[in-house]
């Protein structure tokens, strides 16, 4: 057990974070967000250092593409990250060639789908890949806020070709680790932006963050954050085993209605500006909430998974109670 | 980074969970502390057993009779041993701080006397922290101890006590100079028990037997040679001591146990198939699985040397937090019968966790401060 990222992780880290800065800052993600565009250039020059890769990179795996991902996600770039990253390759053995996004197949909205090239969809527990072509993808209104929404057309679900046996779970469990590091990530990035702003914001004469009234629940997010930095990663590490996975999927969904309403609410009126940068991280957070089920699935699948697991083992659960 | 345990730790979970089978009878759930005699000389036989193998002190360094173990090996004996309801009795502080704390300021006849009993495991300890009017402000305590020649002289009270029925020691913190900034004027007395002038007064609570006294000093006469570090500097040590205390007990593995045991009582009575009754199990889940890698990532810093940091009141409020949960979820899904005293849905199993070792808004304070560096002056 180690939890201090080793030296290879580390640089792959700088390396990142050297490229995300180089690439702009919020004014630059505020700016595609508004325009609804993907930030192509960023993807190209991540994917060209080879940072879409690290999941199937000898030396590498899932852990290391999961800590890429976070990072992303808590910069709020404009990248489909985590299907590219981290799910794609996991589940079907291959680097992505562009952006991937993730369908639950019903024809709903879905993150980055008009940028993507490829779409993996869990249509029922089959797990589809759709290698996008013209008309297949409608972006819709998002009011320009949180992520680029698209439907996928019925015509494209049913072209797109099933996996194979068992990639329906595998899916399903890559995407929930996905969900937990890219809230994660907006977590992160939306707690940083409110604890700046609290400790500048004066009233009554003195920092807002001064008040205990600010600073213990700004302290309750920090651990809601933080845990879900590390079940995201932990369950990346695992290879996203079920039981993992959908505990690290409740735990953003479960924790994160409460860090959007609190720190829009700490901000006042700046934070529902489009010129303040704050709803880059927090308005993301409302899709990862919905998607596979929200917390209700992710949290009865744990429970079912939990109870099994008992039964099972019954006699000596038994004794160890 | 690296979320697998190494081969060794693998084998070392294993000879406990044998050497606990071996020690202690089937289905054992804690002491029953109703008879502190045989509490006592139980824990202390426990404690020795774990003594002899080189496990009670093994993450102490060599020069003290340790193994310099990493770690990790302390925070796998705690998973062990705190769920089933820790064996070791209140013994478990002695080797997590008291020893440390003694290590590091003790006078070398403090470290051969003392050191040389904790680490047989033949002595019980209890901490004098809190006061009437010092609670979460400790340092505004007002327990007094005087210089006279060789001897202090100790007057005041100590409240909310725990295990000063099997104490053989006091880690006592006093005030040595009112006079002095709250925090400057502190210092610690290493106290026997059996001094006379010490009044012992039980308080009757309702969560957990024997868990608070008041202890009342009046004239009690404390050589000088049984002060910890120096006079006026015993803060320092406390919160160091303080932050090794906070992670010493996985008290995440004590919800996953009311966990495992509440989705039985689920599935027995029928409330398992309540979809309400399914996420939050799930979720009670997942907040005990977050509160064990904030917990983690405590022993981690520990493990690369790191000094205590805002992590360990992070680790602290995460698993009160998911504790609380897992305990209304159990009082929620045994309906009535959690009423029952013993039972696994008794709400007052997991009621004190936020109060004991720190209060949670003293943790939340730490966090502001340490961790998101928020302004604490106006």
């Amino acid at each position: 057990m180690d939890l201090t990222p080793n030296d290879i992780q580390r640089q792959a880290l700088d390396a990142v974070d050297r490229i995300l800065q180089r690439n702009g800052d919020t004014s630059h993600n505020k700016k595609l967000v508004e325009q609804v565009q993907y930030d192509e250039g960023l993807h190209a020059e991540l994917a060209g250092a080879g940072f879409f890769d690290l999941a199937l990179t000898e030396g590498a795996g899932p852990l290391d593409a999961a800590l890429v991902v976070e990072r992303i996600a808590e910069s709020a770039a404009v990248l489909a990250a985590s299907g590219t990253a981290l799910v794609f390759p996991m589940v079907t053995g291959e680097t992505a060639a562009g952006p991937v996004a993730l369908s639950n197949g019903q024809g709903s909205p879905f993150r980055m789908g008009q940028f993507a090239s490829t779409v993996l969809i869990l249509d029922g527990d089959v797990a589809k890949r759709l290698d996008v072509r013209p008309g297949d993808v409608e972006p819709v209104n998002n009011d320009r806020t949180g992520w680029p929404l698209a439907r996928l057309s019925a015509a494209a679900l049913q072209r797109a070709p099933a996996l194979g046996p068992g990639k329906g779970d595998e899916l399903r469990n890559w995407w929930r680790t996905a969900i937990a590091l890219e809230a994660a990530g907006a977590m992160k990035g939306a707690l940083r932006q409110t604890v700046g702003y609290v400790k500048d914001r004066v009233q009554f004469g003195r920092p807002i963050g001064s008040f205990q009234a600010i600073q213990h629940r700004l302290a309750h997010l920090t651990v809601s954050a933080e845990g879900a930095y590390w079940l995201g990663l932990e369950a990346a590490y695992r290879g996203a085993p079920a039981e993992a996975a959908a505990a690290a999927a409740a735990y953003v969904t479960s924790n994160a209605p409460l860090l959007l309403r609190e720190t829009q609410q700490m901000h006042g009126a700046i934070g529902f500006t489009r010129e303040y940068p704050l709803h880059l991280w927090t308005m993301r957070l409302p899709a990862l909430q919905r998607e596979l089920g929200g917390l209700t699935r992710h949290a009865r699948d744990v429970a079912k998974g939990l109870a099994a697991g008992l039964e099972a083992g019954s006699a000596r659960v038994a004794a160890q109670l | 980074m690296d979320f697998s345990w190494t081969e060794d730790d693998v084998a070392y979970r294993n000879d406990i969970k044998t050497f606990l089978r071996e020690r202690l009878p089937e289905n054992w759930n804690g002491y029953d502390k109703s008879n502190l005699t045989k509490y006592k000389a139980d824990s202390i036989a426990f404690s020795k057993a774990m003594a002899e193998r080189g496990w009670l002190t093994q993450n102490w360094p060599q020069e003290y009779g340790g193994q310099e173990a990493s770690p990790w090996r302390a925070a796998i004996l705690s998973e062990e041993l705190w769920p089933i309801g820790e064996p070791r009795g209140p013994q478990y502080m002695n080797v997590n701080w008291i020893g440390p704390a003694i290590m590091v300021a003790g006078t070398e006849e403090q470290k051969l006397y003392h050191l040389s009993r904790i680490s047989a495991g033949d002595v019980c300890w209890c901490q004098g922290f809190s006061e009437p009017d010092a609670g979460s402000d400790l340092p505004a305590m007002r327990t007094r101890a005087v210089r006279d020649g060789d001897d202090y002289i100790v007057n005041g009270t100590k409240i909310w006590t725990s295990h000063v029925g099997t104490a053989d020691f006091c880690f006592l913190l006093v005030k040595t100079d009112i006079n002095a900034p709250k925090r400057s004027g502190i210092s610690i007395l290493l106290t026997p028990m059996d001094t006379p002038g010490i009044e012992v007064r039980h308080i009757d609570g309702f969560v957990g037997e024997q868990a608070f006294h008041q202890l009342v000093f009046e004239d009690v006469r404390i050589p000088a040679a049984y002060r910890l570090g120096e006079e006026n500097r015993g803060w320092d040590i406390v919160r160091r001591a303080l932050a090794f205390e906070r992670v010493g007990a996985a008290h995440y593995e004590t919800g996953q146990r009311i966990l495992r045991a509440t989705i039985a009582e689920a599935k027995r009575n029928g409330s398992f198939d309540d979809p309400e009754v399914q996420t939050k199990i799930g979720e009670v889940f997942a907040a005990l699985e977050a509160a064990r890698l904030l917990t983690y990532k405590v022993v981690d810093l520990r493990a690369h040397g790191s000094p205590p940091t805002a992590d360990s009141n992070l680790s602290r409020v995460a698993q009160t937090t998911a504790l609380r949960m897992a305990g209304e979820l159990a009082h929620l899904v045994f309906g009535e019968e959690g009423l029952v005293a013993g039972s696994g849905g008794d709400i007052r199993r997991v009621l004190s966790f936020g109060v004991a070792a720190g209060t949670t808004e003293m943790q939340l304070d730490q966090i502001a401060s340490n961790f998101l560096a928020l302004p604490t002056k106006v």
